[in-house]
């Protein structure tokens, strides 16, 4: 068996998991300029939404998406009403404290209600391997490669060709000419949030046969996210899924070639590089950072 | 209560504390009890206190120490922060004359630094880590197995493997896989060592982040390298990864050995599924053990049951109990609580081999560590964890193929 293909195959598939991780966190970014660092946490609420789901009310786990994306959606929606939006015009480190604050509150809070252990939502078919090509790959990783996809695709659809997605555009692009335009601003920061925490429910509904749930698991996440939208460029969706799939094979492939404890550093370097050579990223606008 | 005091001056503080220790003069003996109660450790950290609590019963029921009832007062170690103001507080606020605990090896470090200063005795009853008992501390004594000899019995299990496969354990190749904080680097190098001691070869040395989010270009290599035994130590979610990678790639080794945490878990055996069977681990005590070698292990599940009404989480608790009576034993012996007379006391310690609840014995080296601690080979068959190695203690024999046959 080839082992090169084999870790390409296995870092696109990764990066395509990463991709639905990050592109909540680049819109969030690029279009509210808040850097929310609660966003590992929502993703973690996620997958306990889904093991409950699942285990308790016996829901598989991807159907679990519509209620998780409804719930997620509601939550970011009221974060950034209730927490962010009275802090718009404050120093942007009370936001980011802000933000902290969530976070560590969402952390101890399911410390309370699951404990530290872990949980798995149960979908054997998910773990199951594929195997074309003398390639072997599980098939929860191919359903999250699509949906992953093809949910960048729809958010790129509506940003551009629907009404509230060129509102959305035209507040990041200046959120003070926007108002003069009859842009009504705190509503469409209160929906992009909403979005952004969105696409962490279906991330977290897709993924969750392939991660357990405990609390601590948005922080192994958040910092890859952070990484994957600052190489693709804040607030840039297609940045993010570049970004995403570049970190996801350096991941793979520095894992095998380099050392496994060695990946971070790697993926680390190749980050400053290209930040050096392209400061606002990838896909990014000068300025925009 | 802490506000009040630094509110009313240290006058009243001074007479509190004062009345406090004066009741304590009476016929109880303090003793704290320091383990992680709330925070990520708090599922085995309270495992573990119910075994030190159920010996105080069990010791209070026969009428104590020397006639004077014992007196838990607990303390809370979250963290290292934590566990060193717990230990102050537990120390001078409390006044307790000696302290039991910790669970966790940085914690078990931090608290007792501050006790060793303080000269109070410091019972450690299940924190593994070899240094903690390296310092050259004088009044801290530990009853559990260190991590040395998890990695020696890790190693020593692969000979046990090749006799079943009938091949020469040389012959076998193996991978030292490991997370790469303390609890990996400790045990991992206790693995090499033996390794290298016996002759065997290691083909693949691989550690990673526990925040890793993936492990399948680990199970590459190892699949790669063509390897026969995986030696991992890790905790609860890089063992899921772990699995899941090999079920990915469609490939297994001829055996998983693990060194307990993560691996001694039901939590984690239900996760993984099928494919957990026949995974070997090297552990403290569990309850499917030939009672010859651990006379009362029965008696002590039923103890258990009774008072928490339902069967123990892990054999945390079941080596807190076994340590907490070895030195309560001592204390009666020292017919006092003077430091040294402790020391004295418990250096003079000498239970054979497969006489306690554990099968482990008692006898402390000058730095305070039991030496007639070893951890079992055990495996899972079915549901439970059950000891394979030593045969004296084994209930069940070692079989061989990973998973579900």
């Amino acid at each position: 068996m080839e082992v090169l293909p084999q870790l390409i195959v296995n870092g696109l598939l990764l990066g395509g998991a990463f991709a639905l991780i990050s592109i909540g966190l680049t819109l969030v970014f690029g279009i509210v300029r808040v850097v929310n660092f609660a966003h590992g946490e929502l993703f973690m609420a996620g997958l306990f939404g889904a093991w409950l789901l699942s285990s308790k009310v016996g829901l598989t786990p991807y159907l679990a998406a519509v209620p998780l994306v409804v719930i997620l959606f509601a939550a970011g929606a009221a974060m950034q009403r209730f927490i962010i939006q009275p802090l718009m015009d404050a120093d942007p480190h009370i936001q980011i404290f802000a933000t902290v604050g969530v976070g560590t509150a969402l952390i101890n809070l399911a410390l309370i209600l699951f404990g530290a252990d872990i949980r798995t939502s149960e979908l054997p078919w998910a773990r199951e391997p594929v195997r074309f090509a003398g390639l072997s790959v599980a098939r929860g990783f191919l359903v999250a490669f699509a949906v992953s996809m093809v949910a960048t695709a729809a958010l790129v659809l509506f940003l551009k060709r629907t009404h509230l997605g060129r509102a959305i555009r035209a507040v990041a692009q200046n959120r003070n000419a926007a108002p003069l335009m009859g842009i009504d601003v705190p509503r469409i920061y209160i929906i992009t949030f909403g979005i952004g925490s969105a696409c962490v429910g279906l991330a977290a509904a897709v993924l969750s046969p392939l991660f357990p749930a405990f609390p601590t698991v948005g922080t192994y996440f958040a910092l890859t996210a952070f990484v994957i939208v600052v190489l693709g460029g804040m607030g840039s969706l297609e940045g993010a899924v570049a970004g995403a799939l570049i970190i996801g094979l350096v991941d793979s492939l520095a894992g095998y070639y380099v050392a496994p404890d060695l990946k971070e550093v790697v993926y680390f370097l190749i980050f400053l590089l290209i930040l050096v050579l392209k400061p606002a990223g990838l896909f990014g606008v000068r300025g925009s950072e | 209560m802490r506000r009040r005091h630094v509110l009313a001056g240290t006058l009243a503080g001074t007479v509190a504390l004062a009345a406090r220790s004066a009741t304590a003069q009476g016929s109880d003996l303090r003793f704290g009890a320091l383990y992680p109660f709330s925070g990520p450790l708090a599922l085995l950290g309270d495992e573990s206190f119910r075994g030190f609590e159920l010996a105080v019963e069990e010791r209070n029921a026969a009428g104590g120490i020397g006639n004077a009832r014992i007196r838990i007062i607990r303390g809370d170690a979250v963290d290292q922060n934590q566990a060193i103001g717990e230990a102050r507080r537990l120390m001078s606020v409390e006044r307790v004359q000696a302290i039991f605990g910790t669970y966790a090896s940085p914690l078990s470090f931090a608290a007792t630094q501050v006790t060793e200063l303080a000269g109070t005795p410091y019972f450690e009853l299940g924190a593994i880590s070899d240094p903690i008992t390296e310092r050259g501390f004088r009044y801290l004594f530990r009853t559990c197995p260190v991590a040395k000899f998890f990695g020696e019995g890790t190693v020593d299990a692969v000979t046990g493997i090749a006799q079943k496969l009938g091949q020469d354990p040389k012959s076998l190749r193996i991978a030292v896989l490991r997370e790469d904080g303390i609890y990996g680097t400790t045990v991992s190098a206790a693995q090499k060592a033996r390794i290298q001691q016996l002759g065997y070869q290691m083909v693949e040395d691989l550690s990673y982040s526990v925040r890793a989010v993936d492990l399948s270009s680990v199970v590459q290599r190892l699949r790669g390298a063509n390897v026969d035994v995986v030696l991992h130590t890790g905790y609860q979610n890089d063992i899921l990864l772990f699995y899941r990678g090999m079920k990915e790639a469609g490939w297994k080794p001829k055996a998983v050995i693990g060194s307990g945490a993560g691996y001694s878990l039901t939590d984690t055996m239900k996760a993984v599924g099928s494919d957990f069977q026949n995974t070997l681990n090297v552990d403290f005590t569990q309850f499917a053990v030939n009672e010859r070698v651990a006379p009362g292990v029965k008696q002590f599940v039923e103890a258990y049951a009774r008072k928490y009404g339902h069967p123990p989480r892990s054999g945390h608790s079941l080596a807190n109990f076994m340590g907490a009576r070895v030195f309560f034993d001592a204390l009666a012996r020292a017919g006092s609580m003077d430091k040294d007379r402790v020391r004295a006391a418990v250096l003079a310690t000498d239970v054979p081999e497969y006489t306690t609840p554990t099968g482990w014995g008692a006898k402390f080296d000058e730095k305070g560590q039991n030496t007639r601690a070893r951890p079992f080979l055990l495996q899972w068959q079915g549901e439970q964890q059950v000891t394979v190695f030593p045969p004296e203690a084994a209930v069940a024999e070692l079989r061989i193929g990973l998973g579900a046959t």
